[in-house]
């Protein structure tokens, strides 16, 4: 018997030993996915929420860009200030914070928060036309307040390739890597 | 290596390695930039996607002041439309209005305050900023407030006020500079009807039209409420259709719409309406005792017409027939109502206030003053005090005086705001060079046009669709009529409105203006229209009254009407006067002002450079319209070049062969001739004002610009006139008929 411990404790502890890199990369999937981020800082804590549950906007009347190119596009703030030049701002410090930009000529430096890494290209438009709905991939983003929104899909490789089999679109490689 | 010390290298490094990796966050080594997204400031100008917005607003008062729709996508004025609601042109609109969006986005507009740079008149200029150029000009004033002159384009409304405010607090001068013809105009309808505002025409209703002269379809006072009167007048009614007959040395745009077209010699347009009411006096046609206003307007007694006045007597030198005459006559007296209007170069002779004078006369002979199908005179602004109406424009005769202040220093600061006289006086006048030796030199222009190009300072103002106004359209509809104008667009270089500087400049001089802005001063005289309780606008809060207003494009009353017009003082008769020996100069020189041109205000604009010529169709220059047979006489044929030569001056031009000139009258067009004033305006075509002699009209002083002979010499070169007519060889297309226009048989 005492012959084979030490082959049960090598065993043992080599298991062990090899659990953990197994361990620590599934944890480092689950922990660092992108839908298990806390919600980014940013500049200014955009609500959704209000400009599209309360204001009643659709999601292009800002991301215009979102139906014709590949990008959605953030809007500019001229853009922002044609309503918000009769919106009061004083005492409310998201709405100051984009005035002073807007009147000291400062761009808002948003964090992404959709982020794909630059050897994949994703067109917007095409999935747009397709029939998809914005909250298809980006949630319920109009249900979203302060402070900003969340990643609620996955969008890694994977994700994509499933949806693309469900839904008939070409797999191969060039479709995105190009 | 021992089997226990592998094992042992192997599990950390795996597990150094995976914890290693595992720390960091994904993309480690990408640049912190590829994590941002930007929001820029201004929107970009490719933006793709949107919706439109239309905004009401109203033209500046030099296009007539009537309302208009703008188009904006994107927040960039796209186009302009006639706003249906509003009452002067209900829905019309005219090219110069839509051209507006592009004074916009000019390539050439001036984006900021600007500094001379070097000699005056070399159009260098540096960029300065606001305050320094308030502060400047501020000290300009301080210094000397009664040697500043302010010159401006006739205002009214909120801008008026402001000016006018401006005026009194700071004590300088103010002159106004517009056309010399509207000048006149003003003047007889000063005498004749005893107010001060130009009239309108009910031609929907109005059987019988004859215009002196005057071109109200293309540039004579409101050619958008015209043209739209107009269409009623001929094709509204079932059983009616209006008759127009034209009476005037040129057939314009406007008189080849009529049915009859009688050239007559330029200045005698007077003459004709006279011997008309002679004929309808003998021959009885005259209603009620319409006879005596017209005696006391133009200071005749019905002995001295029946004696001076024959058809017979006049004819000759009236260039018709007495049969003509008669015709005239009878077509006037008896389909009623009828209306008589003169303008253009009717005014523009010497005798131009009697020309107009006697025409408008003739309205009360055929009770047509202020009646149903006549000439409706306009009341005053609905706020006289308030709102003040139209100032109306200093005479030719004023401006030579004003140039010798300037010249002998007692004006030593001239403002201008929207008005160039350097292009718009003649060079006798003197003002280009009492400009150039004047102390300082102040424009607001938005464009380096030829007076811009003459100052030291430049405080560009935000153009018509950047700004907020009230203005009195002139003329109006008949009633009392404001209309709104809001920025539609925000300011899209670093202008000011004119109004807000003065009132900053004011502060600066240490003398508040009543109000905080002109957006401030348009609200608070907005306001002033719902003390009055009456009008279109129905709403009892100042804020909701403010955006009714804004909405509906202005306010108005159809109930407040001018009041029953009387002469206020008579007009003699008088001959024309023109300069030059008819033997050494046997052809009168008529320039006429352009149809979307004007008077040369808006050839900075390539829409309006490019809209052809009603007649001729001719585009982007300027050319002489020669008679077949004037032509044949003296061998030249369309596209040749000569040399037109005035007492005055000369200047080369090509010649354009129209069959409907009247032989002795060579056409010009104005407008071009532009030293300056961007890239679409520069060095294209002659200033027929570089060639007319100074004469005055007689009794107000206003430019003669009809009053001046000229001859052709040859040059032996040839141009090709840019036109549309005529290019390509007509075809026969199978479905339509071929016309051929010939002469009546006699």
């Amino acid at each position: 018997m005492q012959r084979y411990f030490r082959l049960v404790l090598f065993a043992a502890v080599m298991l062990v030993v090899l659990a953990i890199p197994v361990a620590a990369v599934l944890a480092r999937s689950y922990f660092l996915a992108p839908t298990a981020q806390p919600v980014k800082a940013q500049p200014i804590q955009f609500p959704h929420q209000v400009h599209v549950q309360g204001m009643g906007l659709d999601c292009t009347f800002c991301h215009r860009g979102a139906t014709t190119s590949a990008q959605a596009t953030i809007p500019a703030l001229e853009f922002c200030m044609n309503c918000h030049k009769i919106v009061p701002w004083e005492g409310r410090p998201d709405l100051e914070r984009l005035v002073e930009a807007f009147q000291s000529g400062q761009t808002i430096q948003w964090n992404k928060v959709h982020q794909l890494p630059d050897h994949v290209h994703f067109v917007h438009a095409v999935h747009l036309n397709f029939g998809f709905q914005c909250a298809d991939c980006h949630g319920d983003v109009g249900s979203m307040g302060k402070p900003g929104v969340k990643q609620v899909r996955d969008l890694r490789m994977g994700d994509c390739l499933t949806c693309h089999q469900q839904n008939g679109a070409r797999t191969d490689c060039s479709v995105c890597h190009y | 290596m021992r089997r226990r010390e592998f094992l042992k290298l192997a599990a950390t490094s795996a597990t150094g390695a995976v914890l290693f990796t595992g720390c960091g966050s994904i993309g480690d080594a990408n640049p912190e930039h590829e994590f941002k997204i930007e929001s820029p400031v201004r929107n970009p100008n490719d933006l793709l996607y949107g919706r439109d917005n239309w905004y009401a607003t109203a033209t500046p008062l030099s296009i007539g002041g009537y309302g208009i729709i703008v188009r904006v996508f994107e927040g960039r004025a796209k186009k302009v439309e006639g706003n249906p609601d509003f009452p002067v042109n209900l829905g019309r609109s005219c090219a110069k209005a839509q051209a507006l969006v592009q004074e916009v986005y000019h390539p050439d507009r001036i984006g900021g305050p600007l500094r001379l740079a070097g000699q005056r008149g070399s159009g260098q200029f540096q960029v300065i900023e606001w305050e320094e150029a308030l502060g400047q000009v501020a000290d300009l004033i301080r210094q000397a407030p009664d040697s500043t002159l302010l010159i401006t384009e006739p205002l009214n409304g909120a801008l008026g006020a402001i000016v006018e405010q401006f005026v009194q607090t700071t004590g300088i001068q103010h002159a106004s500079l517009e056309p010399d013809e509207r000048v006149v105009l003003r003047e007889a309808m000063r005498r004749v009807f005893g107010v001060d505002t130009l009239p309108t025409l009910d031609l929907a209703n109005a059987r019988f039209l004859v215009s002196f002269s005057a071109d109200f379809l293309h540039t004579w006072i409101s050619p958008v409420q015209f043209a739209r009167a107009y269409g009623a007048f001929r094709q509204g009614r079932p059983d009616v259709r209006g008759t127009y007959y034209h009476v005037g040395p040129r057939l314009s745009g406007t008189a080849a719409n009529a049915d009859r077209w009688f050239p007559v010699r330029p200045g005698a347009e007077g003459l004709v309406a006279l011997s008309m009411a002679q004929v309808m006096l003998e021959e009885g046609l005259v209603e009620g005792d319409g006879a005596e206003p017209f005696f006391q307007a133009i200071g005749l007694t019905p002995e001295q017409l029946g004696a001076d006045f024959a058809p017979d007597r006049v004819a000759d030198a009236a260039g018709l027939t007495a049969e003509q005459i008669r015709e005239l006559a009878h077509a006037f007296a008896e389909q009623r109502p009828s209306v008589a209007i003169a303008g253009t170069s009717a005014a523009a002779t010497t005798n131009g206030l009697f020309n107009l004078a006697a025409v408008f006369g003739l309205n009360y002979l055929v009770g047509s003053v202020n009646s149903e199908g006549g000439l409706i005179l306009n009341p005053a602004s609905p706020l006289p005090d308030e709102l003040p109406a139209n100032r109306g424009g200093d005479p030719y005769s004023q401006w030579v005086n004003i140039a010798q202040q300037i010249a002998g220093g007692q004006i030593r600061t001239v403002l201008v705001h929207r008005a160039n006289p350097v292009y718009s006086l003649p060079p006798a006048s003197g003002i280009q060079d009492a400009l150039r030796g004047a102390g300082s030199v102040v424009s607001f222009s938005s464009f380096l046009d030829e007076t811009t190009m003459l100052a030291d300072l430049v405080l560009p103002d935000h153009t018509a669709l950047e700004q907020w106004g009230l203005v009195v359209p002139e003329p109006g509809p008949g009633f009392e009529i404001v209309a709104i104008q809001q920025p539609v667009v925000n300011p899209f270089v670093n202008t000011r409105a004119f109004g807000d500087v003065l009132i900053q400049i004011a502060s600066q001089l240490g003398q508040a203006l009543p109000w905080p802005s002109q957006e401030a001063a348009v609200r608070a005289l907005a306001d002033g229209l719902r003390g009055l309780g009456r009008g279109n606008v129905e709403a009892e809060q100042p804020s909701e009254y403010f955006v009714t207003m804004q909405t509906q494009g202005g306010w108005w009353d159809e109930e407040a009407r001018a009041e029953e017009a009387s002469p206020q003082a008579p007009t003699a008769p008088a001959n024309p006067e023109f300069a030059g020996d008819p033997g050494q100069f046997p052809f009168y020189l008529l320039p006429f002002p352009s149809d979307s041109l004007g008077y040369g205000e808006f050839s900075h604009l390539p829409w309006l450079q490019a809209l052809p010529e009603p007649v001729s169709t001719n585009v982007w220059g300027t050319w002489i319209e020669l008679n077949p047979r004037t032509a044949q006489d003296i061998g030249v044929e369309t596209g040749d070049v000569v040399r037109v030569v005035t007492p005055q001056g000369s200047a080369e031009l090509p010649v354009y062969v129209n069959p409907a000139a009247m032989p002795d009258v060579l056409s010009v067009p104005m407008g071009q001739g532009h030293k300056a004033y961007g890239r679409y305006a520069e060095g294209r075509g002659v200033n027929p004002l570089e060639l007319v002699a100074p004469q005055a009209e007689r009794e107000t002083g206003a430019l003669a610009w009809a009053a001046t002979r000229c001859r052709l010499e040859l040059t032996g070169r040839r141009m090709r006139i840019a036109r549309f007519e005529g290019q390509f060889p007509a075809f026969q297309l199978e479905e339509f008929p071929i016309i051929q226009v010939t002469r009546p048989r006699t």
